[in-house]
């Protein structure tokens, strides 16, 4: 098959539609940035993600409802892998001291309501796990079973006495056992991210991006020239800055599309720089060629036959990478899902800018300071 | 064909070898099957003969087959060794990160601590908090600022502030050592397999503990403070008969079970050996744990396969009652590694009471001696439990004293003689690394590292499986996608790319399998976005050839100018994005680590293709006479 065959488009002389273009995209991701934000996942704000998948298909708003009566402040209910699963997340670590005397008592009375006759006292409770301290072995034996029948984490710390785990997760695990007793659910994930661990994350990051392109500029400018290097960077900063928008402009809009800013989307983010100067690469490694050969044509007509003579490579391979990021999004699962669409959506804008931003970056320097480059 | 041998010997050679690494996992995948089929057919066996039997039980039995299935076929268990390991997220468990409270440890070192002093104490950990500043170098500055010298609080009253930080900041890092040696015994007392103990930066220690299911059971044993104990061993006159009865009783149990009814529960030996069958058959307890008649002592010693089984044993309510109310039996904490190879824990019986708990030990350090340069352990204890350590030495001179931590034996060393100064010397250790791990063993008792969690991920079983297929999906479509796409575009060709796409799977998969990483999720996206990316080396070459083929050159003109000139664009677009696979690996964990590590690999892995498999395809075309036509 032959498509692009002897392509001849000037693509220098119309980089002003793209600055346009790329300009408005541009605006447009700086404008979702600054009014909407980014959605942070708990990686980075810290946190409690709980995942759940039921038996059969919930509820979201009723659940919703349930939970908020709990008194534990905000906490957000998503869909998760299909009709039957949720993801309940909140940004406490554990249960709030003016909750946890209620819990205590509550777990107390579901005990009694399985044993009146038991006798019982809270013999230690900590921030996360309550002990009880039962005067018969039988007895404990006994409640322990249903205890864990119900949902709880029991375990032993002898033989009179049985730590039960109130963890925060556990506490709306447990609520949602008792107001849906008929829809069994079982427990897909749970994370705990202390706010500690977010902030560094967040400086980790940035810290890689800049470092990736750092490293970018430093080896294309050794390979290169310094301004393709920079023109380099400045279409990868293009593409980053564009999708980061996306993931502004979109996360809550579509369903089922989960578009918070994950440790996975970062090392999407990174992945994409790593991918989207490979085409860029290619192209100039085109021009360096041209320029090398046809060492009195003009840098314009250097590049624009380099552009022109690459991008059928630069398409097709776009195509099959496109073609595997597309499957992982479709068919990937929920946890890689934002992951998948910030590649996606990444190799598109990527693939674009390499050809209309950083070679026309190389055009308009080479323009401004009429010196001539020469390998 | 001569000049193209070597190449394709290679070619062959990297395949048979990445095949060859990858064969343990895909007998691991068909003997856990295998296992998992003969265990579910035993549990319904159980139910039916017996269905009152509580789950506690069921487990028991259902472990003791599975291990036995693993000592009949020594190849499961080396399979499974060497299989490719899969992440957290993938076969589900915990994921922990642990951080030392250093703010809690500088409180238990501070002398006579003042209210001041906590004041300070608490605002420097607060801004720990937010700052990547060290505690113990906030809190100096802290005191200092107040007018103090550090001396007042910390160390001797002539160091100077700087020698007294370096050596808070050691106590710091000592701790995250005596925290992760007490995570590790417990984890692995506890039976997690393939746990993952390590120490990230300074302070932190990170857990994974795979397919566990019950949270609070891990977190018990990766907090709570660790209880170290002195406890008397039980001298051979005593233990032998115990022994003896808990053979006999279970030498009865068993004829009993096989002779009623149906169960054939028991009855899991090889038919290789009679007369061991037999063995083991009128004494179930010692064919397994096995005591040295010419030794003084009385310690049974267990093979490490057969620990699990022991311990159900001695569970049973009938052995229990064996036993009697004053002793409890102890493994070791460590196997030590018997002539044929094989790994070896001690069972002792020792004394329930324990004679002394750790928190009287003041300092513990393992050393040199002078004289004999044997490595050997001192140990420094109150005043209180000095008096207390005289009494017992002085009582049970010639016993055993077994220093265990939270249930396990670190050392039972032979008491010479009466310890009246509380200082004590202990010899006997195979090497210095020893020494050292009891010097640890010793400090928990008397300094606990408060450790806390700030980063836990739990992912259950049936996310995981999830994962994998759906992961595995994914690559499948994914592959052929592009395979047919390939085809469709570039025909003959295309299949030429196809084959050396296969080639790089096939690559990846070896060397993730023989360098034994883990392959999570995201690892598996980086196989599929390889996939894709892959192909490009191949597109840039084919693109080129045909160029060179449309300026009039011949088939293997084309080729090679092709290649020559592709080498540049794919070497240059390559190595930038192997870079940023390094950055992404140091900036992740775990699954992250796994992204960033198949990404990498399949940037080797494609290079190679395309310029070995695909390069040498051509050649053998162009040199056969064929006409190269791309799409």
């Amino acid at each position: 098959m032959k498509v692009f065959e002897n392509l001849n488009i000037d693509f220098i002389s119309k980089r002003k539609i793209a600055y346009v273009i790329s300009g408005i995209f541009i605006l447009l991701g700086l404008l979702s940035l600054a009014i909407r934000g980014l959605e942070f996942g708990i990686d980075f704000k810290g946190g409690t993600d709980i995942a759940l998948k039921f038996d059969d298909p919930i509820n979201i708003s009723e659940i919703r409802n349930n939970l908020e009566q709990l008194g534990l402040g905000n906490i957000e209910v998503k869909t998760f892998g299909g009709e039957s699963g949720i993801l309940l997340r909140t940004e406490l670590q554990s249960i709030p001291a003016e909750v946890y005397s209620d819990v205590i008592a509550e777990i107390k009375n579901s005990i009694l309501r399985y044993e009146p006759a038991a006798v019982i006292s809270v013999s230690d409770s900590a921030i996360n796990a309550v002990t009880f301290k039962f005067a018969e072995i039988s007895v404990a034996n006994k409640v322990e079973t249903k205890l864990q029948n119900d949902g709880y984490q029991t375990s032993r710390l002898d033989d009179n006495n049985i730590i039960i785990r109130v963890g925060i997760a556990d506490w709306i695990e447990g609520e949602l056992r008792s107001t849906l007793p008929d829809n069994h659910f079982v427990i897909q994930k749970e994370d705990h991210v202390g706010p500690k661990i977010g902030s560094e994350l967040k400086q980790d990051s940035v810290i890689s991006v800049v470092l990736a392109l750092l490293g970018i500029l430093i080896y294309l400018g050794f390979r290169f020239k310094f301004v393709f290097a920079i023109g380099a960077v400045v279409a990868l900063f293009h593409d980053v800055l564009i999708t980061l928008g996306v993931f502004a402009l979109l996360h809550g809009v579509i369903p089922n599309l989960n578009l918070e800013i994950s440790i996975s989307v970062v090392a999407a983010f990174l992945t994409l720089v790593g991918y989207s100067i490979n085409d860029t690469v290619i192209v100039f490694d085109r021009i360096r060629e041209n320029i090398k050969i046809h060492k009195t044509a003009s840098i314009k007509d250097n590049i624009n036959s380099a552009i022109n003579s690459t991008m059928r490579r630069t398409i097709i391979t776009s195509l099959t990478t496109l073609f595997v990021v597309a499957v992982l999004l479709i068919f990937g699962g929920d946890v890689l899902r934002g992951f998948a669409f910030a590649l996606t959506f990444g190799i598109l804008v990527g693939t674009y800018s390499s050809v209309f931003v950083a070679s026309p970056f190389v055009y308009e320097y080479v323009q401004r300071t009429k010196k001539n480059i020469q390998f | 064909m001569k000049e193209f041998r070597f190449r394709i010997l290679m070619i062959i050679g990297v395949l048979a070898f990445s095949i060859y690494l990858l064969f343990p996992t895909f007998a691991d995948i068909q003997n856990t099957n295998k296992i998992k089929k003969e265990l579910s057919l035993l549990t319904e066996d159980l139910q039916k003969s017996n269905p009152t039997m509580s789950e506690a039980e069921l487990n028991d039995l259902l472990q003791i087959r599975e291990d036995s299935l693993m000592i009949i076929d020594p190849s499961i268990r080396e399979n499974r060794e060497n299989r490719m390991k899969l992440g957290l997220d993938l076969q589900g468990g915990m994921y922990l990160v642990m951080e030392v409270n250093t703010a809690k440890l500088l409180e238990k070192l501070a002398k006579d601590p003042d209210d001041e002093f906590k004041v300070l104490l608490e605002s420097a950990a607060k801004e720990a908090q937010v700052s990547d500043a060290d505690v113990v170098e906030i809190l100096a500055s802290k005191i200092t600022l107040a007018g103090k010298r550090l001396s007042r609080y910390f160390g001797s009253i002539r160091e100077e502030d700087a020698d007294i930080i370096s050596k808070l900041k050691e106590q710091e890092s000592d701790a995250v050592t005596r925290a992760i040696e007490i995570i590790n015994n417990r984890v692995n007392q506890y039976g997690v397999s393939e746990p993952n103990i390590q120490k990230q930066g300074s302070r932190r220690i990170i857990v994974e503990l795979p397919g566990i299911a019950k949270e609070e059971e891990a977190k018990r044993l990766l907090q709570g403070s660790a209880l170290l104990e002195f406890k008397i061993v039980k001298e051979s006159n005593f233990t032998i008969p115990v022994m003896n009865r808990i053979d006999e009783i279970l030498a009865a149990n068993f004829k009993n079970e096989s002779d009623s009814s149906s169960s054939n529960v028991i009855d899991t030996t090889s038919t290789s050996d009679l007369t061991e069958e037999q063995f083991a058959k009128e004494h179930p307890f010692y064919s397994i744990a096995i005591i040295n008649p010419q030794s003084p002592y009385a310690d049974a010693y267990v093979k490490e396969s057969d620990k699990n089984k022991v311990t159900t044993f001695l569970r049973r309510p009938e052995v229990k009652n064996a036993i009697p109310d004053n002793a409890e039996f102890l493994f070791d904490a460590k196997p030590f590694t018997s002539q044929e190879g094989v790994n070896i824990f001690r069972l002792y019986l020792v004394n329930k009471e324990a004679e002394l708990t750790g928190g009287v030990i003041v300092d513990a350090m393992a050393n040199i001696d002078q004289q004999t340069t044997e490595p050997i352990v001192t140990m420094q204890m109150n005043s209180e439990g000095a008096r207390e350590w005289a009494r017992i030495t002085g009582s049970n001179i010639d016993k055993r004293c077994a220093i265990v931590l939270d249930n396990a034996i670190y050392s039972a060393p032979t008491i010479q003689g009466k310890i009246p100064g509380g200082s004590s010397r202990i010899t006997g250790m195979a090497d210095m690394n020893e020494a050292k791990l009891l010097q640890i063993v010793l400090k928990a008792g008397a300094l606990p590292a408060p450790v806390d969690i700030i980063e836990e991920r739990t992912v259950g079983p049936s996310l995981g499986q999830d994962s994998i297929n759906k992961g595995f999906n994914s690559t499948m479509i994914g592959f052929f996608l592009v395979a047919i796409f390939m085809i469709f575009y570039y025909k003959k060709s295309g299949v030429i790319s196809d084959l050396a796409l296969f080639v790089t799977v096939i690559m990846i998969m070896g060397v993730l399998a023989g360098f034994q990483a883990t392959l999570t999720l995201p690892g598996i996206a980086g196989i599929i976005l390889t996939i894709g990316m892959a192909v490009d080396a191949n597109v840039i070459i084919f693109e080129r050839i045909r160029e060179e083929l449309t300026t009039g050159k011949t088939s293997k003109a084309a080729v090679d100018s092709g290649f020559a000139n592709s080498y540049s664009a794919i070497l240059d677009s390559n190595i930038t994005t192997f870079f940023t696979g390094i950055i992404l690996y140091q900036f992740g964990s775990g699954p992250i680590q796994g992204f960033a590590l198949t990404l990498m690999i399949g940037i080797v892995a494609s290079l190679f293709s395309a310029f070995v498999v695909t390069r040498v395809i051509f050649d053998m075309l162009v040199a056969k006479g064929n006409k190269i036509n791309i799409g």
